[in-house]
């Protein structure tokens, strides 16, 4: 039997009872679903010493839709998320993320928290809530903020979250009769992390682009927002010639590297693909041709 | 730490940190429950816990105190296990037989939720599981069969 070396697991059921311990204890690090926590702490000496287990506290978990937003909890699991009617409707990008992330297995323990926290750059959940305009809150004992889950990735593996910090929630505005979709390149089908992934959100009037939004995961530092591509086809007809313009124009926008499961050059190429295939899903979910 | 194991409520003395796959195995003897990859990828150590399929290698032994796990042994007498063990052995399903009790748990999984699974379905349901012997055909088939058993219509 392994012992994890020098990890002691804290437990609370209150949220204030986990930021109490947060803002208290040095080397202090939250577990959710600990799908990548525990690999990580196999192969790594922690660094932290302590885990604060989040994934009992119920004020954390699940999925709720307001007037004009749909509020995920962060300890809500990926199953949560693909067996939810509000998400296959009002989210369709992220229902489908959710239906390759992992295997039965890893859906039904890890989170959508800790997939957004553990802030790597194939997060297949962040392209998804990236054109949905998602916001985070993020909250310490003593503060308690939104910002756009845009400004919350700010590296490989680095989050906006403070060490006394927990993400609370995830907050999608629900956005007119646009609708979403959500693609990805692995090794295999599912079960691996993606190569490259994409996500559009588009907004149609009759077969002119009324509103665009366009997302590109493991294809720099951090996911990305095609924001300058987005303004120039907004009031576009959509047709071959301008899908091949805007998968064009996405590849000028990224900035990958080489590493053991893609070349460069090759996610350069193949983020053109997806994001085109993610439109046409996305825009024929519009009802559009 | 308490919690329920195979329908019974147990006491776990946890001294130091330990993942659910090492107590279950040295604490209780549960040596069904197979340690491979340690990693999530092979399925090897699934249980299930409340029910549902899950990795015990990327569980911390206290994460489950008050919650129900189970593993095959605690499933021997169910009538949809029965079933199922019938049809892998019937269909050739097993060699080293190494990926087995996490496959029948994840198959069980399916049929208690979905009596009529596609074939895609299956699929699906053993994805996070790997065997390195059938080739998988074999496997997809038993399960097919146990379903056609369960109810046969
Ligand atoms: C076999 C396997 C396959 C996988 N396949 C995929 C895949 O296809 N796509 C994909 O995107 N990912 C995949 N993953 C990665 C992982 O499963 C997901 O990222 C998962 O969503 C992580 O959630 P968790 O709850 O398990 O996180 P944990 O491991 O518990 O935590 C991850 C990190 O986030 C921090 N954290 C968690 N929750 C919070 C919070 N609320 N506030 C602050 N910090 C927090 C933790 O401290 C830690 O640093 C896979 C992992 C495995 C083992
Ligand atoms: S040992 Fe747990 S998945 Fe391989
Ligand atoms: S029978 Fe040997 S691993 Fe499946």
């Amino acid at each position: 039997m392994r012992t994890l070396t020098g990890i002691t697991l804290l437990k609370t059921h209150t949220l204030v009872g986990a930021l109490e311990i947060l803002s208290t204890l040095d080397k202090v690090q939250p577990i959710a679903g600990g799908t990548d926590l525990i690999p990580l702490i196999r192969e790594v000496e922690s660094k932290s010493t302590h885990f604060i287990d989040i994934y009992s506290i119920k004020e954390l978990n699940g999925i709720y839709e307001e007037s004009d937003s749909i509020i995920i909890g962060s300890t809500t699991t990926h199953s949560q998320l693909l067996s939810s009617k509000t998400v296959s409707e009002k989210i369709p990008a992220l229902h489908d993320a959710c239906s390759l992330i992992g295997s039965i297995q890893i859906r039904n323990r890890g989170t959508i928290g800790g997939n957004l926290c553990n802030a790597s750059p194939a997060a297949d959940s962040a392209p998804p809530l990236l054109v949905h305009d998602a916001e985070v809150n993020v909250s310490s004992l003593s503060k308690n903020q939104w910002m756009p889950l845009e400004e919350f990735f700010k590296g490989p593996k680095i989050s906006a979250l403070k060490s006394d910090e927990l993400l609370i929630g995830i907050k999608v505005p629900i956005s007119g009769n646009g609708c979403s979709a959500f693609k990805r390149i692995g090794r295999r089908k599912s079960f691996t992390l993606s190569i490259v992934n994409a996500a559009a959100f588009v907004e149609r009037d009759g077969d002119s682009i009324k509103n665009l939004r366009l997302s590109i995961g493991s294809v720099a530092p951090t996911p990305l927002r095609m924001k300058k591509v987005e303004k120039e086809f907004i009031g576009s007809k959509l047709n071959h010639q301008t899908l091949t313009e805007i998968g064009q124009a996405c590849s000028g926008q990224v900035n990958p590297i080489d590493d053991v499961r893609g070349t460069a050059e090759y996610r350069r190429d193949i983020s053109s693909v997806l994001i085109k295939r993610a439109l046409i899903e996305a825009w024929s979910r519009t009802g559009g041709k | 730490m308490i919690f329920e194991l195979n329908g019974v409520n147990v006491i776990a003395e946890l001294t130091t940190t330990v993942t659910l796959l090492d107590l279950l195995r040295t604490d209780f003897g549960l040596t069904s429950v197979k340690k491979g990859c340690e990693q999530g990828e092979c399925g090897a150590c699934t249980v299930l816990l409340d029910g549902m399929p899950v990795c015990s290698c990327l569980v911390l032994a206290p994460q489950v105190e008050g919650k129900r796990v189970t593993t095959i042994e605690g499933l021997s007498e169910n009538p949809l296990m029965k079933e199922l063990r019938d049809a892998f052995m019937e269909n050739g399903a097993v060699q080293c037989g190494f990926c087995t009790p996490g496959m029948l748990l994840s198959s069980f999984a399916l049929l208690r939720d979905n009596r009529h699974p596609t074939e895609d379905e299956v699929k699906v349901a053993i994805e996070g599981n790997i065997c390195r012997c059938t080739g998988y055909v074999k496997i997809i088939e038993a399960i097919l069969d146990a379903a056609e058993k369960i109810s046969p219509d």
